[in-house]
């Protein structure tokens, strides 16, 4: 008598995956909330106790990972506890952590640099040009424009992930077509924070000097030269600081006494 | 007393977006100041507070196990007291920024503490006691919550009254610093964000992104669009080199691949 996930139980997993980090702590980061996803499963998969108790520990292990891509690890352990269900004895239940172990950390590194490093960055740059002239329309379109993405990498994940099981992750990064969508959203997420730069960091010097009786703005021969240069010159000098390990509170508080001391003194 | 009550439950549901609710990003300044505007009566200046905000802590993302600044709290608090004082977004960050980082420690503090639960729900576990393990999760979830709503709140009670007497209190000349200050911060969101994609090879985008900027006048919604050609554009003809490549010997093609995409999109 074989046990299998049915729908209803995918959907429960689905938006219990949305709590994983409300329990987060510094030991075992996302474990509850991975744990608390995995329930339905557990429940619906193993009637003995032991069983329930002995699945219940393994998702309460260490887990950290990027919250939109979890939903397809989610999804292979799923797989992976049904086999487990049905092929007790045989099948090496030390293998679902394994797995979970193995995912969570590339995987991490693709979720973060796509979700924050790039659908965010670019939900909010078009979000807040609309939102800098007081429209309504910059922080939904950031909403909308960063959870289609969200979603469909969970929902899709989900599914994915249980359909194909252990197989289903490293086949797309064998066959490259993860490679392909990372590079291509780096180099829009690089013109896009370029852009930003550019648009978005206002800086204009007020400094200015008296020539042969006519008076000289040093803004003016700047944006004849290169237009927005302090911008860039600002950002690829405090890009530098963080690359030299530079705290960012340091950095924030710092800027912050620097613009007004330049007010002050009136270079700004 | 009901506003003070309202903005805390703003910064207190704001929390739980990246802790129950699916990181949306509904909690990032960008979104949430709508709501405090809202509250306060002033949408307009809500939304122009809260991009000025995100542009600020854009760099911000709590990746892996780091703790990052409390945007929540910092973003509410100051746009709250800007929109009282009226004195706009200079005063806002002057705000936001230091208290962000004094409410990280809250966040800290309560990692810390759900070590104590994440051991309880350990022992749940042993008995197969699921609802034990998700009280485990919402109780940590109550404390997050608490952790933004309490400061916001006290902030509101303490600092809405005083808040005008304070800024009327500082010269005008230091209140036009914050503002030229507040205008360079972005500089440290968008230096974090080039830490966050960089690789030698990505930064041409940078530029590219920042030249179409400055010479061209285009929009973010521009060059992001504009970017997502280029960057299929590239692809295609990184595939085409590689099929060639493929012809004549496959281990060529997998060194191609990885010069060309693995080492560009590195979070360090």
């Amino acid at each position: 008598m074989n046990k299998t996930i049915d729908k209803k139980t995918l959907h429960s997993v689905f938006w219990r995956s949305f709590a994983l980090q409300g329990a987060f702590n510094y030991e075992k980061m996302q474990n509850i909330g991975y744990a608390y996803a995995m329930t339905p499963v557990i429940k619906k998969l193993y009637d003995k106790e032991n069983d329930q108790a002995e699945a219940l520990k393994r998702h309460l292990a260490l887990f950290n990972s990027t919250p939109a891509v979890t939903p397809a690890i989610m999804g292979i352990s799923t797989a992976m506890e049904e086999q487990n269900a049905n092929h007790s004895g045989t099948f090496d239940a030390s293998s679902i952590n394994a797995v979970k172990a193995a995912l969570m950390a590339p995987l991490a590194g693709i979720g973060d640099s796509l979700f924050f490093g790039t659908f965010r960055v670019i939900a909010a740059g078009i979000g807040i040009s609309l939102a800098q002239k007081g429209s309504i329309l910059g922080p939904i379109l950031f909403l909308v424009l960063y959870n289609i993405p969200n979603f469909a990498a969970r929902i899709w994940g989900l599914k994915y992930g249980y359909k194909v099981g252990v197989s289903s992750l490293e086949k797309l990064q064998k066959n490259g077509l993860m490679d392909r969508i990372m590079s291509i959203v780096g180099i829009i997420g690089m013109m896009v924070v370029g852009g930003m730069v550019a648009t978005m960091l206002v800086v204009q010097t007020t400094i200015k000097f008296s020539m042969a009786g006519a008076t000289v703005k040093i803004q003016s021969i700047i944006d004849q030269i290169i237009p927005n240069l302090l911008p860039l010159l600002i950002t690829l000098f405090v890009f530098y600081l963080i690359r030299k390990k530079v705290s960012i509170s340091k950095l924030t508080v710092g800027i912050l006494i620097i613009g007004i001391l330049a007010h002050v003194v009136g270079i700004l | 007393m009901i506003n003070a009550l309202l903005i805390g439950l703003i910064a207190g549901v704001g929390i739980l977006d990246e802790r129950v609710l699916g990181s949306t990003l509904f909690g990032r300044p960008l979104f949430l100041s709508v709501f405090v505007g809202l509250v306060l009566g002033d949408l307009k200046q809500g939304i122009i507070i809260g991009a000025q905000l995100e542009l600020v802590w854009m760099g911000i993302a709590g990746i892996g196990a780091s703790t990052p600044p409390d945007y929540v709290t910092g973003g509410v608090i100051g746009t709250a007291l800007a929109i009282m004082s009226g004195k706009g977004i200079g005063i806002a960050l002057a705000i936001a920024v230091p208290v962000a980082v004094l409410a990280q420690s809250l966040g800290v503090l309560v990692r810390v503490v759900n070590l104590y639960f994440s051991h309880k729900a350990d022992k749940y576990a042993q008995k197969a006691d699921f609802k034990g393990v998700a009280l485990m999760l919402w109780v940590p979830t109550t404390l997050f919550f608490f952790s933004t709503f309490i400061p916001t709140f006290l902030a509101m009670i303490l600092g809405a009254s005083r808040i005008n007497d304070i800024v009327n209190a500082i010269p005008k000349v230091i209140l036009n610093g914050l503002t030229v200050a507040g205008n360079l911060l972005p500089a440290v969101g968008f230096a974090l964000l080039l830490d966050m994609l960089f690789s030698k090879k990505m930064m041409v985008f940078f530029f590219l992104g920042f030249l179409l900027a400055s010479y061209l006048k285009l929009d973010i919604t521009a060059i992001a669009l504009l970017g997502t050609c280029v960057a299929i554009i590239i692809n295609l003809y990184m595939n085409q080199n590689n099929s060639d490549k493929d012809l004549i010997n496959e281990t060529q093609e997998d060194n191609a691949n990885s010069k060309l995409t693995k080492g560009d999109i590195n979070i360090e």
